[in-house]
C-alpha cells in the first residue's frame, strides 16, 4: 500500500476528523465527541454509499486546500458555494471524482458553518474506543485530537468509478429563519423551576453568546431564569441538556460536554435539533418549544430512518 | 428511588439526595450488575454519587419497557457489597515543589505537612464518581483534619498527575487542566492512558490507596517536576 494519500496544503482554522463518536464510555469520563451535524455527516456517507459511520473531515471557518495523491470519489456536504477541484467549480451535495495530483479547495466557509468532506470508504485511521473522532480535551484521535495542520497526511484506499449521486431532498440542518426554534423535553430538575420560570423560558427570545464550541452553547437574554436550587449532586448529562447556572442564562451541552455536571437542568434540546444549532454562529436568535416524549421520539426516529 | 426523564433516549434514576457511602455503594452494586447484564438495548450507563444515567436505543425498545425492565433488575440487586473492589495503589511524592498547596493547608488547618501526608496516606478511599476529565475519579472521604475548600481563584494550569484535595474529596488530575483543587503532591503513574482497557487506571468499582515516596524514587520512576 502506498502510504501518502492526501496532504493538507494550508493551515485550516479548525478542521478535525469526526465520525459518530465514542459511545459507551461515559462512565470512565470519556465524552461522546463525534460530528456536530450528524445530518450532513450521515448524508455524505450515504451519497458515497459508504458504511454509515465512515470518518469524515469536519471543516469549520475559513478555507482548506488538499492535494490528493491517489484517485478517489468524494462529496462535500455543507451550506456553502465555493468548492473547487483544481480550477473547476464543484457542487456541494453531489459526489465527484478526484484524480491523482488534483487539488481540492473549499473557500470562504462562513463563521459558524460546519462542512463535511467524505471520501469513498473513508480514511484509514486508528480507532480508539470504537471511534476515530478527534477530541483535543481528551487527546484522542488523529494527532492526539489536534486540529489538522499544513503538511498533515491522511490515508485512504484508491477508488475509481464514474457513477455519481446528487442529493435532492430537504436540507434538515440549514437554518434559514431569523429565529431558530429548538424542540425541548422538560427533564431532570424541571420541578425546581416554577410555572412562571418555565413560561419565561419558553417565551424568551435568546441570543447565542460568544461562548459557543463543540462542548457547549451559552445563550443570553435580559430575563434570567431562576431555579429554586443552587446546585445539585453531579450526575450524568444527556446530549442537548440545558443547564441553568446561577446567572440564569441557559447553557446547551453538546457532543464534547463533560460526562457529569452539577448545575440544575430545566430540559433537554432534542438531539437532532442540536445539529441545526451546530450550523449557527453567535448572535443567532433562539427560541425553545416544548414537546412531549412521544413527539420527540417520532421526530428522532424519522430522522435516522433516512440513513438506516 | 425516583426516575426522571433525561432526554429523548435517556433517563436518570436517583437513589437519594445526599452524598453517603451507603447510597454510593448501592449505585455501585447496581451499576456493576447492569454492566454485566450487557443488555442489547442499553447504550450508556453513567453512575455518579447518588444516581445512574441510562441511555437506550430508541430503535430497540420503548421508554416504558426499558424503564420497567431496569426497575425490576434493580429490585433483584442485593444492596450490600455486591461488587468486587480492586485496591489501586498510587505512589505520591508529597514535596512542596509539586504540592503547591501543602503550606496553605498546613496554615489553614493548623497542621504540619508531615501530618497532612500521614493522614492522606492512612486510609483507603472509595471512588464516588468519575468525570470532569476522562479518568478523573472523585475519591472520598478525606479526613476532616485536612479537608480544605477549593481555591477562590482556580489555577489556569494544574500539571498532569497532580494529587489534590477539595473539601472531603481527593483526586488525581489525569491530564493537565485548569482547576481549583488544593495540590498536595504528584504521582509518576499514568492515570489516563490509551493502552488501558477503559483508558482509566481507576474504575468506578475500585478503591484507592496513596503511598508516600521519596523525591529520588519519584524521579527514578519517571516523575517530572515541571509546573
Amino acid at each position: 500500500m502506498e502510504l501518502l494519500s492526501l496532504e493538507i496544503l494550508n493551515n485550516p482554522i479548525f478542521t478535525t476528523i469526526q465520525d459518530l463518536g465514542r459511545v459507551g464510555f461515559m462512565h470512565t469520563g470519556v465524552s461522546n465527541s463525534g460530528a456536530s451535524d450528524e445530518f450532513l455527516f450521515l448524508l455524505a456517507n450515504k451519497l458515497l454509499e459508504n458504511e454509515y459511520n465512515c470518518s469524515a473531515l469536519e471543516i469549520s471557518m475559513g478555507s482548506i486546500e488538499i492535494k490528493f495523491h491517489k484517485n478517489t470519489k468524494a462529496v462535500v456536504c455543507g451550506y456553502i458555494e465555493e468548492i473547487y477541484l483544481d480550477d473547476f467549480k464543484v457542487e456541494a451535495f453531489k459526489t465527484f471524482k478526484i484524480c491523482k495530483d488534483q487539488t481540492l479547495k473549499i473557500k470562504n466557509i462562513p463563521f459558524g458553518k460546519k462542512v463535511y468532506l467524505s471520501l469513498k470508504d473513508g480514511f484509514i485511521l486508528d480507532n480508539i474506543l470504537g471511534s476515530s473522532s478527534s477530541s483535543l480535551k481528551e487527546k484522542l484521535g488523529f494527532n492526539d485530537g489536534n486540529k489538522l495542520n499544513k503538511g498533515d497526511i491522511l490515508n485512504y484506499n484508491e477508488y475509481e468509478d464514474n457513477y455519481h449521486k446528487k442529493y435532492k431532498g430537504e436540507y434538515f440542518s440549514l437554518v434559514k429563519d431569523e429565529i431558530l426554534t429548538l424542540n425541548v423535553l422538560l427533564s431532570y430538575q424541571e420541578d425546581f423551576f416554577n410555572k412562571e420560570e418555565k413560561k419565561k423560558f419558553f417565551n424568551e427570545i435568546y441570543e447565542i453568546s460568544n461562548d459557543f464550541n463543540t462542548m457547549a452553547c451559552k445563550l443570553k437574554s435580559e430575563n434570567p431564569i431562576i431555579c429554586e436550587i443552587d446546585g445539585i449532586i453531579s450526575e450524568g448529562i444527556a446530549y442537548g441538556s440545558i443547564q441553568i447556572p446561577k446567572d440564569g442564562q441557559p447553557i446547551i451541552l453538546l457532543k464534547n460536554r463533560q460526562t457529569i455536571g452539577g448545575y440544575p437542568k430545566i430540559g433537554t434540546v432534542l438531539g437532532i435539533d442540536c445539529f441545526k444549532l451546530s450550523q449557527c454562529a453567535s448572535k443567532q436568535k433562539i427560541k425553545f418549544k416544548e414537546i412531549n416524549l412521544e413527539q420527540a421520539q417520532e421526530f428522532t426516529k424519522n430522522f435516522y430512518k433516512l440513513f438506516l | 428511588m425516583e426516575i426522571k426523564l433525561a432526554g429523548v433516549d435517556s433517563f436518570i434514576i436517583y437513589f437519594g439526595n445526599e452524598i453517603t457511602k451507603e447510597i454510593n455503594d448501592k449505585v455501585k452494586a447496581i451499576f456493576e450488575y447492569l454492566k454485566k447484564l450487557n443488555l442489547d438495548e442499553i447504550i450508556e450507563i453513567v453512575p455518579s454519587y447518588t444516581s445512574i444515567f441510562i441511555r437506550y436505543d430508541l430503535f430497540k425498545c420503548e421508554y416504558k419497557t426499558i424503564k420497567n425492565k431496569v426497575f425490576n433488575i434493580i429490585k433483584e440487586v442485593k444492596e450490600k457489597k455486591n461488587y468486587k473492589s480492586n485496591i489501586i495503589e498510587i505512589d505520591v511524592y508529597y514535596g512542596e515543589e509539586v504540592g503547591f498547596d501543602l503550606q496553605r493547608i498546613s496554615k489553614l488547618k493548623n497542621i504540619s505537612i508531615s501530618e497532612i501526608i500521614k493522614l492522606h496516606t492512612s486510609q483507603i478511599y472509595d471512588v464516588y464518581t468519575i468525570g470532569f476529565l476522562p479518568a478523573f475519579a472523585y475519591l472520598g472521604v478525606v479526613n476532616s483534619k485536612i479537608a480544605s475548600p477549593r481555591l477562590e481563584t482556580p489555577r489556569k494550569k494544574i500539571p498532569k498527575n497532580s494529587v489534590a484535595i477539595a473539601d472531603f474529596q481527593t483526586a488525581i488530575y489525569p491530564l493537565s487542566s485548569p482547576g481549583g483543587w488544593n495540590i498536595i503532591g504528584r504521582t509518576y503513574q499514568n492515570i489516563y492512558d490509551k493502552t488501558y482497557e477503559n483508558l482509566s487506571l481507576i474504575n468506578f468499582n475500585d478503591k484507592v490507596k496513596f503511598n508516600s515516596i521519596s523525591k529520588k524514587e519519584f524521579l527514578s520512576k519517571g516523575g517530572t517536576l515541571e509546573s
